[in-house]
């Protein structure tokens, strides 16, 4: 499961999203293999959650 | 002292001196055609790092309940533990007289009597493909390589390993024998150069070596892949043993080392410095020495005084030591309780939760962009992994 993950309030960017179990902050660098795992995590349907 | 004279082509001779000895000591020399002072002789030649598993930043010791898939103790070692209960740990048994410290040791605590038929159990070691170019896979001058290792292990047999190309769909497979139980035996195997494939000049994943544990009926189903070719599943791991078919099994590990060329060299002992170094660029722990990730009342290792008001509250910036092999994921330590995702205020003394980001080349942690709250008094940790 994942969140997502506002790195500027004012601008509301999404630019990394966030692994909830341990509370890991991924990037959005494809060379990132946490951040492939996110891919594959959405391509099976998922959708992250709204950041808190 | 005997000595052998040979002439130059033009001018000049070189000698090869013998001194006295006692008995017959053996020079090996390259089967095939080598320099001989860039196989044998020069300094980086182990291919692996932390192949005499010095380096974990991560913890010395990890419990799998049922599985785990992941890099828990040694740096760049990635455990693939599809079932079974396990403890994997860093360990002071090593082989006598070889220099080394430290092994990898994987204790079984529950069996794996009827594995599944796609179990996938192994050790795992991964390649930048920019690191592997002067292999010149994929062309007619494709070097060979010479993967060697000391291994202990309770249970005896046949072993499996394989190189396995990931841009390009490819394997090959070798076996070693475990003679004795429970004993350190120092293993070589020499693995041909491919024609076939180029490994991309980047920082993405080319190259794994798969050292097998334990494997299910869809990988050893077939006729072990011995030459380079496409990869087929059923023949990666033939005959490989059950080294989990007991609770009372342990396997050991240690100085790993691959090499370009037909024959194994001694190991190439690091200084730890550059080992730890060179294990930076896949993952940075930002705690002290001797403390892991998750630690309570672990040292300070990133303080940040008043912070001001505003849409932003606390940052620490700082570079990392060594520019990481992509952007990493970081995950923020509460020093005082060792919860992720938090910083501790020693105004509140509360856990707060922190917002970590980082770039190749260095690191933020902040407040959550989302509750700008002002504190007093930042204290954090944080690790920051970019691993294959």
């Amino acid at each position: 499961m994942y969140r997502k993950i506002y790195e500027s309030h004012q601008t509301l960017s999404t630019t990394s999203i966030q692994k909830i179990s341990d509370n890991a902050v991924i990037p959005f660098d494809p060379a990132n293999t946490d951040y492939q795992e996110y891919l594959e995590w959405v391509v099976e349907g998922n959708t992250p959650e709204e950041a808190e | 002292m005997a000595s052998i004279n040979l002439q130059g082509d033009t001018s000049g001779s070189i000698s090869i001196s013998a001194p006295s000895v006692a008995g017959s000591n053996t020079l090996t020399l390259p089967a095939t055609t080598q320099t001989l002072a860039t196989q044998n002789a020069l300094g980086i030649r182990n291919l692996i790092i932390n192949g005499d598993m010095q380096i974990a930043q991560r913890g010395t010791s990890f419990t799998v309940t049922g599985g785990d898939t992941a890099y828990r103790t040694v740096d760049r070692w990635k455990h693939v533990l599809g079932a079974g209960n396990w403890v994997v740990s860093q360990d002071t048994d090593v082989p006598t007289g070889q220099g080394f410290a430290k092994s990898l040791k994987l204790d079984v605590t529950s069996a794996v009597t009827s594995p599944a038929s796609g179990l996938f159990t192994a050790l795992q070691y991964s390649f930048e493909g920019q690191h592997l170019q002067h292999l010149k896979k994929g062309t007619s001058n494709a070097e060979s390589v010479t993967l060697s290792f000391w291994v202990k292990a309770t249970k005896t047999g046949t072993y499996i390993v394989e190189l396995d190309d990931d841009d390009n769909g490819r394997n090959i497979n070798k076996s070693y024998t475990v003679d004795a139980s429970d004993t350190w035996e120092y293993k070589t195997i020499t693995f041909a150069g491919d024609t076939t494939g180029t490994l991309n000049n980047d920082n993405g994943l080319s190259l794994r070596i798969f050292m097998y544990l334990v494997m299910g009926t869809d990988y050893t189903s077939g006729t072990l892949q011995t030459s380079w070719g496409t990869t087929v599943n059923a023949d990666r791991a033939v005959g490989q043993v059950n080294t989990a078919d007991s609770a009372s099994n342990n396997f050991w590990i240690t100085g790993v080392q691959l090499e370009v060329g037909d024959t194994a060299t001694p190991f190439e002992h690091r200084p730890y410095d550059m080992e730890l170094s060179r294990c930076w660029r896949y993952f940075y722990s930002g705690y002290a020495a001797g403390e892991y990730p998750g630690q309570a009342g672990a040292s300070i290792s990133f303080q940040q005084g008043s912070q001001s008001t505003g849409s932003w509250c606390g940052i620490v910036v700082a570079p990392f030591p060594t520019q990481m092999r992509a952007t990493p994921t970081m995950t923020a330590y509460s020093p005082n309780s060792g919860a992720s995702g938090k910083w501790y205020s020693n105004n509140t003394g509360t856990d707060q939760t922190a917002n970590a980001s980082g770039t190749t080349n260095g690191f933020k942690v902040s407040c959550q962009g989302n509750s700008p709250t002002p504190p007093n008094g930042m204290q954090v940790n944080f690790t920051a992994n970019a691993e294959l």
